[in-house]
């Protein structure tokens, strides 16, 4: 990751606990990622400090029983980098996520590594797949997805089931630089693939600034 | 004698239609043709008995006008009896052919006898033929009961007819004729009587005894299925029974960790045996669960994840799937990372976790298994295609 040191988060979740954790995990993760804001709704990631922060962290389901796919979309058409966190591991609603411009989608059940990278790469506009998102994206049975090569569904597939990028290097013969390299593929062909959303630009610019691909393949 | 072309024009006309009677045979049609058959047996017996025991006897020491035609006649009548023998004693349905040439015969023969006898002794003591004739008739038409009637009834008329043509006879001799007559043709109709309840019995037992054999049938199916589960569960205890033996002996050491890595296994290959027959909507992940709770419980930290929605697995897919899960987890030491990961083509089940032991799991005919140490992790990864070929 780009060293940041700048870097600032904004976390919308209902659990105090959660945002207590949260906000100690970024503080102290590699690049430490100061929090500006944090509630229990997403009008903090709108007001104040929150209102500019580098990246949102956002609980899908503050309360309500419907999950915030709107509070989601706005947040994304307005440009802003979001790491949805969330309680529920459903491949549909991780998905339905990354459509509607999210940068990463991290279930609770994975850990502070996880978080703390997601956070980071958002911050800096890139997108980051953790293990259970690959795994959402290696089951992708929609007739609208992209089609990946033979490698790239490998490195999903073992990331999915490793959870450690050394391992998938290992496995496959591969430096855990080419896995991310691979896994930022995989997002980039999801974000052309899909519907236009600013973040989805932001995340295509990025790429080609970082070389990942040419502006002939877009 | 009016009666013989018109008997042979019915036993001509109706067996063709009689011939296909066992094609489109069921179960009441089937237990018909076995009381048939059980019937004929006896008729040809009961025939064979009848025309040598009583018949024979007159034919040869009688005097008649002409002997040779009384042995003609008796001769016809035995060669239809043990032409008809080749069928009756397979069970067989005799033939519409043959029934029809038969007929003709035997009332051709009942002809020949009442001539050579002289149709004034027509119903007499010394008609050996009439009685024997109703006899041969019923052997050969038993399963034609309107034919047999008929044909029977224009014997009677056609003997009748024989007997007045010549002369008119007294009252008393009348009246003999008449009763002989009526108790050679009672007979024959008790026997279409008895033959007919037979059937209308059979009939109705027919669908009782089909319940009773295919309630036997599932009784033993049951008792064989008890029987495989019972020892499919002695399979799948696997290495619990000589682990509990060892431990109870004295053999095996609780604080070995070989032994407890057994002990693991154990208790994940029973839980997860346990979880196998409950009702739930996703068999393979609920196992699965079960497998990774055991290994929790035992303080190892699992992470589970699951990708792509459920598909039907077989029961005995899901045993070769979870088995490398059950001996991968058993071995874990303090960290696993347990993935059901289901794609188009395939169901994968997969497990990575630190441990150092030699795991056995084997792949089997559907299911493949990959094994790999990697530095002290080691992963496990049993496969299933979805479509198989």
């Amino acid at each position: 990751m780009a060293h940041a040191p700048g870097l600032s988060a904004v976390i919308v979740d209902d659990h105090p606990a959660v945002r207590a954790g949260v906000a100690q995990w970024l503080t102290t993760g590699t690049p430490p990622i100061r929090v500006a804001a944090s509630g229990d709704d997403v009008r903090v990631a709108w007001t104040g400090e929150g209102a500019t922060a580098d990246v949102v962290i956002l609980d899908l389901h503050l309360g309500g029983p419907a999950p915030a796919v709107n509070d989601l979309r706005r947040l994304t058409e307005a440009g802003r980098r979001v790491v949805v966190y969330s309680m529920r591991a459903a491949d549909d609603i991780a998905l339905q996520c990354l459509e509607l411009g999210a940068l990463s989608y991290l279930t609770k059940a994975e850990g502070a590594a996880h978080l703390q990278e997601a956070a980071a790469a958002a911050a800096s506009g890139r997108a980051f797949t953790p293990p259970s998102l690959a795994g959402a994206l290696a089951g992708d049975r929609s007739t609208g997805r992209p089609s990946l090569s033979a490698r790239e569904t490998e490195v999903l597939i073992e990331w999915f089931q490793s959870e450690s990028k050394d391992f998938v290097g290992q496995r496959l013969g591969i430096s855990p630089r080419t896995v991310n390299t691979h896994l930022e593929h995989i997002r980039i062909k999801y974000a052309m693939s899909g519907r236009e959303a600013p973040t989805k630009a932001a995340l295509l610019a990025r790429a080609i600034q970082d070389g990942l691909v040419r502006v002939d393949d877009l | 004698m009016t009666g013989e072309p018109r008997a042979a024009d019915d036993g001509s006309g109706v067996p063709a239609a009689g011939e296909k009677r066992p094609a489109a045979a069921g179960e009441p049609r089937a237990a018909g043709d076995h009381v048939h058959a059980t019937m004929r047996i006896v008729l040809v017996c009961a025939t064979g008995v009848l025309q040598l025991g009583l018949s024979l006897h007159p034919v040869l020491v009688q005097d008649c006008r002409h002997r040779w035609l009384a042995v003609a006649a008796f001769a016809a009548l035995a060669g239809v009896t043990a032409v008809c023998c080749g069928w009756v004693l397979r069970r067989r349905p005799l033939p519409g052919a043959l029934v029809a040439a038969g007929t003709a015969v035997v009332l051709a023969a009942s002809f020949c006898a009442a001539v050579a006898l002289g149709p004034e002794r027509r119903f007499g003591p010394a008609d050996w033929s009439f009685g024997l004739v109703g006899w041969h008739l019923l052997l050969l038409l038993l399963d034609r009961v309107r034919v047999l009637v008929t044909v029977l009834a224009a014997h009677l008329a056609a003997s009748m007819g024989m007997f007045l043509s010549a002369g008119v006879p007294d009252r008393s001799a009348l009246g003999a004729a008449g009763a002989a007559a009526f108790a050679a043709v009672n007979v024959q109709l008790a026997v279409i009587v008895i033959t007919r309840v037979l059937q209308q019995q059979t009939r109705e037992a027919a669908p009782a005894t089909a319940e009773r054999d295919h309630l036997l049938t599932k009784v033993l199916t049951a008792q064989q299925w008890e029987q495989h589960q019972h020892s499919a569960f002695a399979g799948q205890l696997g290495s619990t029974l000589p682990l509990l033996a060892g431990l109870a002996d004295g053999e095996l050491d609780p604080r070995d960790p070989d032994t407890q890595r057994r002990c693991a296994l154990a208790a994940t290959q029973l839980r997860r045996l346990f979880a196998e027959n409950d009702e739930v909507p996703d068999p393979l992940v609920h196992e699965v669960t079960a497998c990774v709770d055991t290994a929790e419980r035992r303080g190892v930290d699992v992470s589970f994840a699951v990708s792509g929605a459920a598909v039907p697995v077989p029961a005995q897919v899901r045993r070769e799937l979870t088995g490398p899960v059950i001996a991968a987890l058993s071995a874990a030491r303090s960290r696993a990372r347990v993935s059901v990961l289901r794609t188009d083509e395939e169901v994968r089940v997969a497990v990575v976790a630190d441990a150092a032991a030699d795991v056995a799991a084997a792949a089997t005919a559907r299911v493949r298994v990959e094994y790999g140490v990697y530095g002290d992790h080691l992963r496990l990864e049993a496969g299933w295609r979805t479509r198989q070929g």
